[in-house]
């Protein structure tokens, strides 16, 4: 976003997080919404990264840990359902792998730079050495 | 609606606190966050008993500082809706900080305050220590130098200050004690067309429309903290003085009474002048007549609008008298007073040829008496005579000790 | 107490559309953010939030973005709480005058501040909201330092925790100064609803959120936010170290009805020694030097006698 003159921004720094009118928002998911310029959704992290996750759905049981522990709102779940990470929103933390309960993990870091289908393909086998654990709270 | 209209009398006798508490009454605050300080505080326990009693409706927060008063205010106003609070001295100085947010966060919230001295020492009495304080702060700024003008400047500031284009706060000053606590006869309006005067209150960004929801008091960096302070002081600048115009002369239709942002007293054909604020504008309009009686060309100068300082106006008012004395009530620590700087850079690209001297006075409620005046007129002539100032430029009046004077 | 959002499990939880938005400053790991994620999900009641300055504040928005999906201020650093109850103080007068634009609609008032703002600068301001019984939710987010300008100590930062103006050296172990009990504090002023919550326990946190969020009156929540920048972990270890916390009880979970009533609402089943939660930060590490070990010995007793007040105050239903 160019940086703008004086003349050219509402008063008081204040800004707008939707254009138009929004109903209530919390029954509205991300790519429903009409987001303003000014929202943050707008813009991108991807380039803090340097670790990804990339995301094994073969794996996952939908358990949601990733989703309630990922920071930067970048695992995207509908209808109960794990369907990927939001790469533009990713800061590259690494909680969403270690909080990951299945064995093998169904996510896993690689650096940014790691194809991901090179990285699904390389995917570790189970870890025999871990006992069985539940993914539920 | 569910409060009670009071019938008032066309002259009522009230101190400025009352007619300030009055004035709040008329114009439907929606919140008031308030904490108590001399003495500003019978603003805010007249406005409490107006609420006991059903005569407004409305949240009245008493709040545990004065800086949680302003914070209050702000929340209230970014929500979207009328809000207004008084203070003075000790408790303006606690709030400062706020006071910048505030006006940085484009809220217009209305301030009485009721000028009071800072301490150290501490001294309950009226100086503008605290009104100097506020200077850059932002805001609007009125003076009334009697209750008439403490309940009509709230009218005044409502209606400039909520407008779209302005959305400014502003404070309405009047001297502690000296107006607060004196009563006087003030010529009222009713209810009605008080209220109609300043309007509904049309909200703007406000956070309580669920349907649009903001963010206020962001941050902004290098790359645009520079705009946006432009901005707001442009606005200042540019916006406000025809506003403020305006509502005079609406005001003066509506009322009869006349407000100007410079006030003139016998400025017409005056070759010594007294530039001044608060209730010294009236004592110094009385010796003035004085002096004129004696042969000396004496006019009196009140600002009456302080921010946005009326710069050019003050100019043209000022740049043919022949001397002038810029009084100051608040001690300038190390330096020549406000109002003489001001004045100084008004005037010096101009061509005036007008002697310039400064007075610094009235401390801590010490009274500026008639005599003064004469004596301080006197000099101003003396200085006319000789062609130059024969004083110092810095002088303390009514002040024990040996004779002060500075630059 | 109003409806709230129904959420029987995680998945259940998992449909929420997030208020919160990414691409903010929050350092990788913050875990402000997952606390503000979980606070904001429970329920889908309209919003009026603010913060008070610091990390939360400073990292969501900086003009041109805002990360914030509700109405939000930001005022300063003492006064978010009341910032919030000025605009709950609005929302009243104009419900009193019929001027809401959506009358039908209740907004919920929280206000976020770190343990800066909230235990040291913005305590006074705290404190008055809670007085004055407004109907809002305070949420400490708890990092135990002030985190945005560096790690300076905080009247939050505990015992033997090296900050940079309490910083560990050869003369100093670091802080001084226990942790002040600020829910006891906020408790004590009759508050309908006090609680210490934690992310990694989301069903424990959700459920006093909502408790809160539908009293009439204020609630305070103290929430632990393990700092991955000034507590000196690697940012993917973010929940591994708020589970050492809660599961070794130096960060005990419970909740203070009426400013009185104590109620216990985590029991681990294994609890970790406290030696394994200073270890695991960056923050404690000189406390494992011969000079200082004797610090560990102390922290466990101090956790424990902490740990066993609670109880009693459970039992003795005070």
């Amino acid at each position: 976003m160019a940086n703008k003159g004086w003349d050219e921004f509402e008063i008081g720094a204040m800004l707008r997080s939707f254009d138009g009118v929004v109903p209530n928002i919390s029954t509205i998911h991300q790519e429903d919404r009409a987001y303003s310029l000014s929202n943050s959704f707008t813009a991108s992290v991807a380039d803090w990264r340097i670790e990804k996750p990339v995301f094994n759905k073969d794996y996952c049981i939908d358990c949601q840990f990733c989703w309630i522990f990922c920071p930067d709102i970048s695992i995207i779940s509908r209808d109960k359902k794990m369907i990927g990470v939001d790469m533009d929103h990713c800061k590259g933390c690494g909680i969403c792998v270690e909080v990951c309960p299945t064995n093998p993990k169904s996510l896993l870091m690689f650096s940014e730079q790691t194809d991901e289908e090179e990285a699904l393909g390389a995917w570790p086998a189970k870890d025999t050495s871990k006992p069985e654990t539940k993914g539920d709270e | 609606m569910a409060f009670d209209k009071l019938e008032l009398r066309d002259i009522e006798v009230w101190d400025g606190n009352f007619a300030a508490a009055q004035a709040l009454r008329q114009c439907q605050i929606d919140v008031v966050a308030a904490y108590p300080i001399t003495p500003s505080t019978p603003i805010v326990e007249g406005y409490a008993k107006f609420l006991a009693d059903g005569y407004v409706e409305g949240e009245f927060v008493m709040v545990e500082s004065e800086h949680a008063a302003m914070s209050g205010c702000i929340g209230a106003s970014a929500a979207g809706g009328r809000v207004a609070t008084a203070t003075s001295s000790q408790g303006f100085a606690l709030m400062v900080e706020t006071l910048y947010q505030a006006s940085g966060m484009r809220l217009p919230i209305i301030l009485n305050v009721v000028n009071r001295a800072l301490a150290a020492p501490l001294n309950v009495n009226g100086d503008h220590s605290d009104m100097y304080l506020g200077r850059d702060s932002g805001w609007i700024q009125f003076d009334a130098y009697s209750p008439q003008e403490a309940y009509d400047l709230n009218f005044i500031a409502f209606r400039v200050a909520e407008d779209h284009d302005v959305r400014l706060p502003a404070m309405v000053h009047q001297d502690g004690f000296m107006t607060s606590h004196t009563a006087q006869g003030v010529k009222t309006l009713d209810d009605d067309t008080a209220y109609g005067f300043v309007g509904d209150f049309k909200p703007m960004n406000d956070m309580l429309d669920l349907d649009h929801p903001v963010s206020h008091g962001v941050q902004t960096e290098e790359d645009w903290h520079f705009e946006h302070k432009a901005r707001q002081h442009r606005d200042l600048m540019l916006n406000v003085a025809p506003k403020i115009q305006a509502a005079f002369d609406a005001f003066e239709k509506l009322s009869g009474r006349k407000y100007n942002m410079v006030e003139q007293y016998s400025m017409e054909d005056a070759d010594v002048a007294v530039v001044c604020l608060g209730t010294s504008v009236e004592t110094a309009r009385e010796v003035a007549l004085e002096m004129r009686k004696e042969g000396i060309k004496a006019g009196v100068v009140g600002i009456r609008v302080l921010r946005p300082f009326p710069f050019m106006k003050i100019a043209e008012v000022l740049k043919d008298v022949k001397a002038i004395a810029a009084l100051d009530r608040s001690s300038p620590n190390g330096a020549p007073g406000m109002l003489f700087n001001e004045i100084a850079g008004a005037l010096f690209n101009t061509d005036t040829k007008a002697l310039l001297s400064g007075y610094v006075y009235g401390l801590g409620g010490r009274d500026l008496t008639k005599a003064h005046l004469r004596d301080l007129y006197k000099e101003l002539q003396a200085n006319v005579d000789a062609g130059k100032v024969t004083t110092q430029l810095q002088q303390f009046i009514g002040v024990r000790g040996p004779k002060l004077a500075f630059l | 107490m109003s409806e709230m959002k129904k959420i029987k499990n995680l998945k259940e939880f998992s449909t929420s559309a997030d208020r919160f938005e990414g691409a903010n400053l929050l350092c990788p790991g913050c875990a402000h953010s997952i606390i503000v994620r979980e606070v904001l999900n429970a329920t889908n009641d309209d919003l009026i939030l603010s913060a008070s300055t610091g990390c939360l504040e400073v990292c969501t928005a900086v003009y041109p973005y805002t990360s914030w999906d509700a109405s939000w201020i930001h005022i300063g650093f003492e006064n978010g709480s009341t910032a919030v109850a000025g605009a709950e103080s609005m929302y009243k007068a104009l419900k009193t005058k019929g001027r809401l634009k959506q009358p039908d609609r209740k907004p919920k008032f929280v206000s976020f501040a770190g343990d800066g703002a909230s235990y040291d600068i913005g305590f006074q301001w705290i404190s008055g909201c809670m007085e004055r019984g407004h109907t809002m939710m305070h949420v400490v987010l708890d990092n135990e330092v002030y985190a945005n300008t560096g790690g300076q100590r905080s009247s939050s930062t505990p015992i033997g925790s090296s900050a940079t103006t309490s910083p560990a050296g050869r003369k100093s172990y670091g802080e001084k100064k226990n942790k002040k009990d600020m829910v006891s504090i906020m408790a004590s002023h009759g508050i309908p609803y006090a609680a210490q919550v934690s992310p990694n326990k989301w069903k424990d946190m959700v459920k006093k959120i909502q408790h809160g969020l539908s009293v009439e009156g204020p609630s305070f929540i103290n929430a632990i936010s393990a700092c991955t920048t000034e507590w000196k972990f690697d940012p993917k270890d973010t929940m591994a170290i708020t589970d050492l916390a809660t599961d070794s009880l130096v960060f005990p979970l419970y909740e203070i009805i009426d400013g009185h009533e104590l109620n216990i609402t985590y029991r681990p089943k294994n609890v970790v020694p406290v030696e394994e939660y200073l270890a695991a930060q960056g923050r404690f590490k000189h406390l494992f030097k011969d000079q200082y070990k004797y610090l560990i010995k102390e922290w466990q007793e101090r956790v424990d006698a902490q740990w066993a007040y609670l109880q009693r105050r459970e039992e003795a239903r005070v």
